[in-house]
């Protein structure tokens, strides 16, 4: 873990944007800084590389498009995850495809924790202020405890950044020093492609919902393979 | 009492908690009557009794897309305003939560936020700082959130009871149906884009067929494919990792 600089003062930093993010999601107030691209750029410019955070902020709004918010839906926290993968992937050594993927497979996983964390809340906020015989009609006890929901939301979100950082920083590092460097167009390599190829269709389909709609997909795909053509 | 500016600024602040509370028996019933709380206390100034009540049929179940609350805030308010019977608040909010949510679902959570986003990270990839971006996509995406809760409130108080019309000639749905596709278009080329900065990925016909047949067969065949994926995530680390 040569280099690896963490100090209690960053943790300290992550940990309280972590709340931060966790409560812009759902509590307050929804201005999406709690989104992928935002998160885990601000993980990375923690660290000194806001653009390997953006990239792998990026992957995961592939992941996280998987999973619409609509109506009641349980889907996989963002803000914390995406802060933490960013940061993770911006403190990796190499900054190569492996380091990404496990940066990005650690958000997905701490996504998945924050959401039952988050439904565990919700089970508790429903005999906070979802009981009327506790609440009745009083104006001050609705917004005490609807308060004191959206302050245990923050510190859930702190609690959750605050214990998976490190761990999945030094897990991120701990297997690009395992790995060793697979050299290009590996297997490894293929596969992340592949990953992220199928995530891209599921995406498309679940938002757009036609199968008639492939064309706009395919073009978009073309019209990508110009971009990075032109901007190669 | 009719509510003043600074009750209706209240209203409108705390409308962006309004899912603080969010829970499976009354899901974000208890957000919006704190929101009202507000403007439910000037209008009945000096009645407990009545504010109570309203406040008991306000914190009971009630969901809404987050950004369109503000529209049931102000007709709720109006309502009780003009003094409607606590029957015709119960049906008229049990009849605003479908069209509440799916509307905001499909203008706002498949139309607006996925353009948004994935619009920042086609400038991303094309070179604009990261920070810049994401400092866009905030910027951009909250001028229309902002709008939108702004119209909501004004919209909601205006028109009361009849604001179920308003909803139904708003431009929200047809902005929501236009996005859809363009956002479908724009995935396409964010796959492509974050494929071409993927770190060391080398471009080649093999690797550019098997990335088009597997990202359309994802696109027909959705139901495992989305698994797929993060097995194959899961794969790619693993396959490193062996000796």
């Amino acid at each position: 873990m040569t280099g690896l600089e963490l100090t209690p003062g960053s943790w300290i930093l992550v940990t309280a944007l972590g709340a931060l993010l966790g409560l812009d999601a759902i509590a307050w107030p929804q201005t999406m800084i709690s989104r992928p691209i935002v998160a885990g750029m601000l993980g990375g410019a923690l660290f000194g590389a806001p653009g390997s955070g953006f990239l792998a902020g990026a992957w995961l709004e592939l992941v996280a498009a998987r999973h619409p918010p609509f109506g009641g839906a349980r889907y996989p926290e963002t803000g914390p995850a995406a802060l933490i993968a960013g940061a993770a992937f911006a403190l990796s050594d190499t900054r190569s495809i492996l380091p990404l993927m496990a940066a990005v497979l650690a958000g997905w996983t701490i996504g998945w924790v924050g959401m039952h964390a988050i439904a565990s809340l919700r089970a508790y906020n429903a005999r906070l202020i979802g009981d009327p015989e506790v609440v009745r009609g009083d104006a001050a006890e609705i917004a005490r405890r609807h308060r004191l929901a959206i302050r245990l939301d923050g510190l859930r979100a702190a609690a959750l950044t605050g214990t998976l950082f490190v761990p999945a920083v030094l897990a991120v590092r701990w297997l690009e020093t395992w790995g060793g460097d697979p050299g290009p167009a590996s297997l490894s390599v293929g596969l992340a492609a592949v990953g992220l190829a199928a995530l891209g269709g599921v995406a498309a389909r679940v938002l757009g919902g036609r199968r008639q709609a492939w064309p706009a997909f395919v073009a978009g795909g073309l019209a990508g393979l110009l971009l990075a053509w032109w901007s190669a | 009492m009719t509510p003043r500016t600074s009750d209706f600024t209240a209203a409108f602040l705390r409308s962006f908690a309004v899912q603080g509370s969010w829970n499976y028996r009354t899901m974000i019933g208890g957000g919006v009557a704190y929101a009202l709380l507000p403007l439910l206390q000037r209008i009945h100034a000096g009645n407990p009794v009545a504010l109570k009540e309203s406040i008991e049929r306000h914190s009971s179940a009630f969901n809404a897309h987050p950004y369109l609350t503000p529209v049931a805030i102000g007709a709720f308010a109006r309502m009780e305003h003009d003094g409607h019977d606590a029957a015709t608040i119960e049906r008229f909010r049990a009849a605003l939560r479908g069209p509440l949510g799916a509307l905001g679902d499909q203008a706002v959570w498949a139309g607006w936020r996925p353009f948004c986003t994935l619009g920042a990270t086609i400038a991303f990839c094309l070179g604009l700082d990261p920070r810049l971006a994401a400092l866009a996509f905030v910027l951009v995406y909250n001028a229309a959130h902002l709008a939108l809760r702004v119209w909501g409130l004004r919209a909601g108080w205006a028109h009361g009871l009849d604001v179920g019309r308003v909803l139904k000639g708003s431009p929200l749905k047809a902005v929501g149906a236009r996005l859809v596709p363009i956002n479908e278009a724009l995935l396409g080329t964010v796959m492509v884009l974050l494929l071409a900065r993927a770190p060391d990925l080398v471009a080649s016909p093999t690797l550019g067929g098997v990335v088009a047949t597997v990202s359309l067969g994802a696109f027909f065949l959705p139901g495992r494919a989305g698994t797929v994926a993060i097995l194959a995530l899961f794969a790619s680390c693993a396959v490193w990792l062996l000796p």
